[in-house]
């Protein structure tokens, strides 16, 4: 159940407004001065925040959204800003200002609930987007795992790193590991929209590992197709020498001279089919022991989990 | 020359924006994107025949907003990156001849048995990247696509000049406009941000002696493009077989027995390619 916070005066959502947003399976909660509305944001932070100009004291509602918009957990709840078109003649800093929207008075009930849904979609999309890839982190990543432990059909979830990244690092610096980072991202979400479009999912856990989810019976031929894309691009990536030593000399944790293979991906797939599964954590835990096997191959490799089957 | 007028070319020529492709390629590549079973293999093995899309292809994954500044030098591998689509959205916004000349097919082919003839030469001489001095092959000529682009008028004064004096396109161009179309192949290629395996055969191909980090991609294309042009498939622009650079040749190796059967592999392989460019040429489905 969305909760909004109504941070203003009486007057700021029309009782028309509550009815239709409450119709819609919202909760409202009114706060008329800032301590109150303050207190409602730390102590159990809504959805979605709509405030207006000036609503109980002078540039109170600037410190409220500088509250929200400062705390790094809270910063991705959108807020509105209710104005008046005349306040608009005076060009508003919007650096001052961190809002997602603004709405002008006076307003249909309609038009409210419209810019609502968009900000919930808007933030679905991107609130959590890893900055170097653009593709949805953690957040997005378990609620795709939950979405897909709820439904009947077999989904796999799939987790791809890269091997031999640290080194790779360590000898071409770090900008070239961003560039493959990249590489990987795009070679696996395209992979996954041209073969398996549908409830497929593609996200970024943070550094060289990726999770992506597709159907079960899709699992083989993209996983497939991902390996071999990821070895044709792979040598754009390598200096002509080190293609043609075919590994390279760098230093272990341990600080020991080692050889290491060239860059290659390994791909753990955790099948969900038969409701074996009912938390991520369940599904995590798996695919690292999977994982712990599939990296012990040479090469680009995948295993998929199929042991309950 | 003087170099006001070289500098008003240059600054003409630098700010090309969007090259124009054959309507037949872009027709063709249309139907595939609409066919939900097209594969971005298929559309890829299309694009490889063409140096207008292939240049932008490039041009797009080198680009810093997809973020492999001057990397990428194989097609295969841009379009695995760019995914599907991208390029269909690239071919959507392809432009297209107004009005499609004779010379502008020609160039197409030439370019096209350019990259046939780098692609069998590096085979047979076992150089690691084989499609790379292929796609070097395709894009070679670039420059003359935008001189004849953005300077029409010229243009066709260099071919006037060629023909009156007997002398070649590219001496034509120095003497008109005080460059050649390799050096504007090589800004555009540069500012594109290619890799310097790609801009190198561009810059060298009737100078490879100039090469510096690429000298055997650059010998391959300059000698690739010596034989296309020997073989007399598709047009250049002129009449005249480049002359053949005494450095490049010593760096290639091969003994004048080599080259009838390379001749030879050449020729069957531009059968494949005739069929694509019949096919294409009259507006024709084809499988690809």
């Amino acid at each position: 159940m969305p909760r909004i916070l109504i941070a203003g005066n009486d007057s700021l959502i029309m009782p028309e407004c509550r009815h239709l947003l409450e119709a819609k399976g919202y909760t409202l909660k009114y706060c008329t001065n800032l301590p109150e509305a303050l207190g409602q944001v730390l102590e159990d932070p809504p959805d979605l925040l709509v405030t207006e100009k000036g609503f109980s004291g002078k540039n109170d509602e600037v410190e409220l959204i500088q509250a929200v918009k400062t705390c790094l957990q809270k910063a991705n709840i959108p807020i509105f800003l209710v104005v008046d078109e005349i306040q608009l003649q005076v060009e508003l800093d919007w650096d001052h200002y961190p809002v997602d929207d603004i709405i002008t008075r006076s307003f249909i009930p309609e038009i409210l609930l419209a810019r609502i849904r968009l900000a919930e979609s808007r933030m679905a999309r991107a609130f959590d987007n890893n900055p170097l890839s653009r593709l949805p982190g953690n957040t997005s990543i378990i609620r795709a795992i939950q979405r897909v432990l709820r439904e009947a059909d077999g989904y796999a979830v799939c987790y791809v790193d890269i091997d031999n990244f640290k080194p790779y690092n360590d000898r071409y610096g770090f900008s070239r590991g961003d560039e493959v980072i990249l590489m990987v991202a795009r070679v696996v979400a395209n992979v996954v929209a041209e073969l398996a479009r549908k409830g497929s999912f593609v996200g970024h856990i943070g550094g060289d590992d990726f999770v992506f989810i597709v159907r079960e019976e899709m699992v083989e031929p993209v996983c497939q197709k991902i390996l071999t894309n990821f070895d044709l691009v792979r040598n754009m990536f390598l200096s002509a020498e080190d293609i043609a030593m075919g590994e390279f000399v760098g230093r272990d944790r341990q600080n020991h001279e080692t050889r290491f293979g060239l860059l290659s991906l390994s791909i753990a797939a955790v099948t969900t089919g038969g409701g074996r599964y009912s938390h991520y954590g369940e599904v995590s835990s798996a695919a690292s022991q999977l994982k712990h096997c599939v990296k012990k191959l040479d090469g680009s490799n995948y295993l998929v989990d199929r042991r309950n089957t | 020359m003087d170099d006001k007028k070289r500098a008003q070319f240059k600054k003409v020529l630098r700010e090309i924006k969007n090259l124009p492709t054959l309507p037949g390629i872009v027709a063709k590549l249309g139907k595939m994107a609409e066919n939900p079973d097209t594969t971005t293999e298929q559309m890829g093995r299309v694009i490889s025949k063409d140096h207008i899309l292939a240049s932008k292809l490039l041009r797009l994954v080198n680009s810093a907003f997809y973020g492999f500044p001057q990397r990428i030098s194989s097609l295969n591998s841009a379009i695995i990156l760019l995914g599907f689509n991208v390029i269909k959205s690239l071919i959507i916004s392809a432009s297209i001849f107004e009005v499609m000349e004779a010379q502008d097919v020609e160039l197409w082919e030439h370019s096209l048995g350019c990259a046939v003839a780098c692609n069998v030469l590096a085979r047979h001489l076992g150089v690691k990247d084989p499609e790379e001095i292929s796609t070097a092959g395709l894009i070679h000529d670039i420059g003359k696509v935008a001189i004849k682009m953005e300077l029409p008028k010229e243009y066709e004064m260099i071919t006037a000049l060629s023909q009156e004096k007997n002398i070649s396109r590219l001496e034509a161009e120095r003497e008109i406009l005080g460059l050649d179309h390799a050096e504007v192949g090589s800004w555009l290629a540069r500012s594109w941000n290619l890799p310097d395996k790609l801009v190198e055969p561009i810059t060298c191909h009737h100078e490879p002696q100039l090469a510096r980090e690429e000298p055997m991609a650059c010998a391959i294309v300059h000698f690739g493009n010596i034989l296309i042009r020997g073989l007399g498939y598709g047009h250049a622009g002129d009449i005249w077989v480049p002359p053949l650079n005494s450095k490049a040749w010593k760096l290639l190796a091969l003994a004048p027995a080599d080259i009838d059967p390379l001749l030879h592999e050449i020729e069957e392989k531009l059968w494949e390619v005739k069929g694509f460019s019949l096919d294409i040429q009259s507006g024709q489905e084809g499988e690809a």
